[in-house]
Parts: structure tokens; sequence; C-alpha cells
């Protein structure tokens, strides 16, 4: 097959456009990472694969985590099994997705009062001692080295320990890992829920759905079906007729305007509120809080006001200039443990990777659970699931998702097809929209329109989105609002919280579905949804953004406002 | 440097007022953060006699038993500038009229009293379009427009425009209301202080001829 034959089909694929009947080899529950890395790993083995989200990929735990790329430090005293999954992954990850993970190094640091309360730097001793054994490369450093190496971290640290933390993007990650897949042929449906099991005595024959938006049903079956859907897993294993304790706690997390910290900060003590503070892309962010929470809760996380003033205080902690810093919005996500005893906290429940096969565990044939892990072990947790899938339908491929980079990671020789098409495209060019995309899209960048003056137009100035970009995102992905598409270009998330962007980008979105009526309807949800995130911190400038935001969108950008050049324009 | 007013604030409502002060003889100073005044050029409003600090700010006040003597600003700190009457019109939040933090809410410059709610969760509602209670949150003032301080007015402070509780700019008809706002302070003003200007003989609408004005 010719390289060009090949883009056509992969371009077809990605659009949706390939008709694949309703039979398939497995099915996957859940559009967050863990089902996007099974599918694309079912998918590696020549699998044929259909991926059911109900929402939007990344809209759980996925996206509403730190972003951390964990070395395993963490867990390296109490946990070493999951330390030594965390370096193990860590390593495999700065690999084969490059493109979505950033390597800031990370410090582990030892206050004054951690002393006083039992975790001083003897114990920092015993930290070296495990991270080592669990293969993480942990070194102490002297206090006045770590303030040269993260000048915002706390200067009355009494000890760090340098660490090969990281930043990952897990929006990126997640569309690329869906991407991936698309391109290897697996059917991704989103915003398709699944309303039943087809089932036969004590087989699971395969789903049948709804879509959420048009209510069409529709039947899909496969001898295999995972449930990949994180913490409301627990729901689906019911409707299969089975029980997961499921445990759900919340973690809640504040984003603050700008990077304060370019390496990971975390506190040298036992896990507790608070004491990661991650930077990614343009802002940083602290967390996290853990609490379970009720089921029923999972579906509309808030963050309450003793949450943000827990995590601002175990913040300013770590990076004592957290305090005047401004608040971006607070967020929360539910991580779905598998519960193992009565702790209320969730604390000491094993973050560990849990794989059940409800043949074996309950006498129902054909179903698969994957689930508890974290962000950072997706992709071995894919692997576990898919050597499970492959081993019910006896097929003997081995993975390869530890060495084969993801779409947009290409380094190397798979690289050089692209990289002509993307300096000319994007790296000779002075714009930084486009180098913005680049980051974003990795190697795929070179395919986003640039051509006519309208596409390299900047809609939203934070994050540096193009009309182009957006395009683009709308012709390869299922997007229907600006929250989906958020979560392929960042659009709206930046210190403006999308005040100057929100009535622009609708208009770019509603054009670019053929629907321009709608462009109002766009702007009020993603209003809405930028709007309940500063509401957890409306004090101070995210206040005075508030008011403005509030105006602008209830009468109209204020004269005063209109006559500022548009430095985009020449 | 003596003023029959100084205003604070050169947004919609404190040029409104000064404005109509100055129509009426007055001696006015506005003081504005910011690096424009609403809807005029400096050049008309000093020739109209006004006096403009432009990019400045109240450094500091001096009160005393309810009255506000005199001020500084950022950029002239030595020298302060008294006034028979002055002006609150900084504006909400945006403006910096009202600042919060985690726990307060307070007028910056003269610890005026606030209308507020101490319960942060009702002060917005999830709903972008409905309304939202912090919008309506701000400095009260007396019958005579004065502004309180622990209950008690200024003798010589007042306010106009958004920093006003229950005046939100967000609203359709805000530009009305905060026009009406400074025209019954300046009125209120005008009212209860003479005309010390030597040439104003008349209710002359455009008066631009009191030429005392500039120092």
């Amino acid at each position: 097959m010719t390289g060009n034959t090949k883009r056509k089909l992969s371009i077809l694929n990605l659009m949706g456009q390939t008709n694949k009947g309703n039979e398939f080899d497995v099915i996957i529950v859940g559009g967050g990472i863990t089902g996007a890395g099974t599918a694309r790993d079912c998918a590696l083995r020549g699998l044929n694969v259909l991926l059911i989200e109900r929402h939007d990929i990344a809209t759980g735990a996925t996206g509403r985590n730190h972003g951390l790329l964990h070395s395993g430090a963490r867990y390296a005293v109490k946990d070493s099994e999951s330390a030594e999954e965390c370096i193990k992954e860590n390593t495999i990850l700065r690999k084969i997705a490059s493109n979505c993970v950033e390597d800031t190094q990370g410090l582990f640091i030892t206050l004054p009062e951690d002393a006083d309360s039992g975790y001083g730097l003897d114990y920092q001793k015993t930290f070296i001692e495990a991270c080592i054994k669990a293969g993480i490369n942990a070194e102490a450093i002297d206090p006045k080295d770590a303030i040269r190496m993260e000048p915002s971290v706390n200067p009355r640290l009494i000890g760090a320990v340098k660490v090969p933390d990281g930043s990952v993007d897990p929006f990126r990650l997640c569309a690329a890992n869906i991407t991936d897949a698309k391109l290897h042929g697996a059917k991704v449906l989103v915003y398709t829920e699944v309303t039943e099991f087809i089932k036969e005595n004590d087989t699971i024959l395969g789903v049948k759905v709804r879509d959420s938006k048009t209510g069409e049903t529709a039947e899909y079956r496969a001898p295999v079906t995972v449930n990949a859907a994180g913490i409301w897993g627990h729901n689906i294993a019911e409707m299969a007729g089975v029980h997961v304790g499921m445990y759900p706690a919340k973690g809640a997390l504040l984003v603050f305007g700008h990077r304060v910290n370019n390496v990971v900060i975390n506190r040298c003590r036992k896990s507790a509120d608070g004491d990661i503070l991650v930077p990614g892309d343009t802002v940083c962010v602290i967390g996290t809080t853990s609490t379970k929470v009720p089921f029923e809760e999972c579906d509309n996380m808030y963050v309450t006001r003793d949450e943000v003033e827990l995590l601002l205080r175990e913040g300013c902690a770590l990076a004592p200039s957290l305090a005047t810093t401004r608040i971006l919005r607070a967020y929360a996500g539910v991580r779905p443990l598998v519960a193992s005893d009565d702790d209320p906290t969730g604390r000491s429940i094993s973050r560990g990777i849990v794989c059940l096969d409800h043949e074996t565990r309950d006498g129902l044939k054909g179903f698969i659970t994957i689930t508890g892990g974290k962000l950072m072990t997706y992709r071995l947790m894919s692997e576990i699931a898919t050597d499970a899938v492959c081993k019910k339908l006896n097929i003997a491929k081995k993975c390869q998702t530890a060495t084969t980079p993801i779409i947009g990671s290409e380094t190397g020789e798979a690289r050089k097809d692209t990289l002509e098409k993307t300096i000319k495209k994007i790296w000779s060019l002075p714009t930084i929209g486009q180098k913005a995309a680049a980051g974003r899209f990795g190697t795929r960048a070179a395919d986003i329109p640039y051509e006519s003056e309208e596409d390299r137009r900047v809609i939203c100035e934070c994050e540096q989105v193009t009309l182009g970009e957006i395009k683009y995102a709308v012709k390869t992905n299922a997007i229907t609002s600006l929250e989906d598409l958020r979560r392929r270009t960042r659009i709206g998330m930046g210190t403006c919280q999308g005040t100057f962007c929100i009535y622009k980008a609708a208009a770019a979105l509603a054009e670019a579905l053929g629907t321009p009526e709608k462009a109002d309807i766009i702007a009020k949800d993603y209003l809405n949804e930028r709007w309940k995130g500063m509401t957890s911190v409306g004090w101070g400038d995210t206040l005075r953004e508030m008011e403005f935001m509030q105006r602008v969108y209830k009468r109209g950008i204020p004269d005063s406002y209109k006559n500022i050049p548009d430095p985009t324009k020449k | 440097m003596n003023f029959d007013v100084i205003i604070i604030g050169g947004g919609l409502a404190g040029m409104k007022a000064a404005d109509i002060l100055i129509s009426k003889g007055r001696k006015v100073a506005v003081i504005t953060e910011g690096h424009s005044i609403h809807n005029v050029s400096y050049k008309d409003f000093q020739n109209a006699g006004g006096t403009l600090l432009m990019g400045d700010s109240v450094a500091s006040a001096d009160v005393k038993d309810g009255k506000v003597l005199s001020i500084t600003t950022a950029n002239i700190s030595d020298i302060p500038f008294t006034a028979d009457n002055f002006i609150l019109a900084t504006g909400k939040y945006f403006g910096g009229g009202i600042k919060a933090d985690m726990n307060h809410i307070w007028e910056p410059l003269f610890g005026c009293d606030i209308e507020s709610d101490e319960d942060r969760n009702t002060w917005f509602d999830w709903d972008f379009d409905k309304k939202q209670r912090f919008l309506d949150f701000g400095v009260k003032v007396d019958d005579k427009g004065r502004v309180l301080s622990k209950g008690t007015p200024f003798e010589n402070l007042y306010a106009c425009g958004e920093i006003l509780a229950g005046l939100s700019g967000v609203d359709e008809d805000a530009d009305k209301k905060i026009e009406a706002s400074a025209e019954r302070v300046a009125d209120i003003i005008a009212d209860n202080t003479s005309d010390n200007t030597s040439n104003n003989t008349s209710d002359n609408t455009s008066d631009n001829t009191n030429n005392n004005t500039t120092k």
C-alpha cells in the first residue's frame, strides 16, 4: 500500500466513514484513558473493535486529575508494587507518548513541621531507600540546590529529593489513543449510552445502545465485552448482573492562572491532601483531596469551600507564592477504586490494577472489568485487559504498546514522512498558533489547514487556537460542543476562561458543524460549564473576571475594549 | 491643591458627575486608574476646566471625625489634595471599587460599609444566565447619597455608579441607572455648596468659560 492510499484510508477511518456492521470481536464500554488504551491495544493486535462512550472522551476521571507523570516515588514506602508499575510506565510513556509528556522532573520536600510530625530527615532516608528498591532514581539534594532548581519552592525546606516526575496531558493522551485506535480500524461511538446487555443464559453477547443526541437505538454484538467505565463501571457491572464493590473517591483540584513552578513539587511524607503541585501546559494544578462520595454524585462533581481552603493552605506550604496567584477554577474527579476494607477516606485502598474475568469470578461469560489503577498505569491496564480479551478469543498476539509510539508521537524514521511538511507548515513560520497546535497534535499537526488567512486566524488567544485547528478537530473527531472541542484543543481553558473567545469559538464551531443557527446554544452551554468551575473560587481577580464575563455576555463587549487594535492583524 | 469636588473614578458615573459639576461652575478633579476617561477626550475635559489625573490612583486618605480632609495619589504623593466633597465612582470588582478575598469583602479606599452576604454559596448561580447576587453587592449610602461607614454617613463622601449596592452594570438599563445615580449625587453636592467661581452668573448649560479653575 502506498503512503498516499494509506493516508486517505486513515482520514476515512478518522471521519468514521468505514462501515463495519454490527458484529465485532470486542466491545469496550468507556471512553476514558483505560477504554481508549484498551481499544488501541486490541486494534493493534488486529481485533475488530467497537468503543462506546456515554459522553465525550476523557469526561470522567481521565480529564479531572493532576496530569502528573508519577515517578512512583509517592507510593514507594507504602505500596512498592504501585511504585514499580509507575516507574516502568513512566519510562515507557516518555518514549511512546513523547508528544503528551513533559519532562519537568520532581522534588519531594521536607518542611520543619514535617519533622515535628515524624516525617523528618530520617523518613527521607527511608523514602529514598524505598524509591531505589522500586527502581526509581531518587537522589537527595541540598535544599539550596532545590531552590535553584525550582525557585518557587518553599524556602523553609530542610530537605529535598529529586525524582523523575513529569507532567502528562491527559486529554491529549486519551485523544491520541482514540485516534490511533481508529486509524487501526476501531469504531468509536461517543454520546452513545449502553442501555442493556444482550445476555443469553450465562453469556454476554453484546450491548443495546441509545444515541443520546438523537435517541436512536442499536444493537452490537461481540464475543467479549470490556467494562472500562471508571467509577461508572460499578453500574455497568450491575447492569450485566455482577457486582464489583467500587469505592468512589472524590479528588478536588485547583488550577492557577500561570505556571508558578516548572518542577513538580511533592511533600516527602505520608500521602495527604493537597501535597502535589504539578505544572502543566500554561497553568499549574494543586491537588488533591480524597473523600468518599455517593454514586449519585459522580455525575455532578463540585468543589466545596472547605476543599478550596485546604488545597490553598497545603499548596502554599509547597510554593508560598500560590497565596497571591490567581486561581482560575476548581474541579474534581472520582477515582474508580475497588473497595477492600472500610477505610472512610480511600487513601489506604490500593491504587493497584484490578482486572476481573467475570467468567471465573461470577460464572458470567464474555465479560471483563478493568478498573482501579491510575492514569499513569493506563497502558499496563490496557495490556492486561487486552491479554484477557485475547485469551478468551484464543488469539496469541503479543502486546506492542510498550514499544510502538502513539500517533502524533512518532520519532526518528517513522517521523520522516511528515517532518518536511511540518517544517514547511509550522516550524518555518513565526505564528504561535501553529506551534501551539503542533504541541497538541504532534506529528499530525501538518494536516491542519493553514493555507488561507482565515484558517490562520486565532480564535482563542490564551491557548492560541486557530480556526484551522478547530476545523481539523471537527473533521477528525465526533465533536458536538465547545466542551468536546476543549478536550482536543484546550480552547477556553486559559486565563480568560473563554470570556474573549466563546462567542467567536461558538460561531466557528457552529459553522464547521454546518449548523450556524446553533451558535447561541453552543456558546451558552460552554459559558455555563466554565462559569461553574469559577464559582468555587469567586474572589480576587477571578471575581473581577467573573463580573467582566457577565458583562460581556449579557451586554456585549464594552466600547472601550473595542478599539484595542487586533495584534493578529497586520 | 484644593478643589470643590474630587471624583475618584473616570468611568461613566464619575465623568457624568464631573460634567454636571463643572457645568455648574465647580472646580473638579478626576482621578482615574485607567488610560482613558468615559466618552470624552482628555483635552475637551481640560478645556472645560476639569483637572485630570490619568493612570493614577488614591494612595492615602486623611479622614477625621467622619470627614474626608485630603487624599494623596500614587503619582503625587508629597502634596495632599483637599476638597470640600469627594465622590467615590470606582466601580465594582472589575474596576477595583470593591475587593474580595476568600473570607472578606471590602471597599479599599475608605473602608465603607458593604452590603453583601457572608454565605458565599448565595453569591453565584451555576446558571450563567440567571441573576448573580454578587453583582448586587456594593457600598451603602444614606438618603442624601453619602457613604456609610459602620452605619454612620461620612460628612462629605458620596458614591455613584456601579459601586453602589443594588446597581449592577450587567443589567440592561444599567447605563441609565448609573447616569441617574451620578446626576443625583452631583445635584446634591451642587445644592449644598455655593458656587465660588466669580464669572458664573446663570445656569448656562454649556459653561466652558470658567477659566479660573485651571490652577
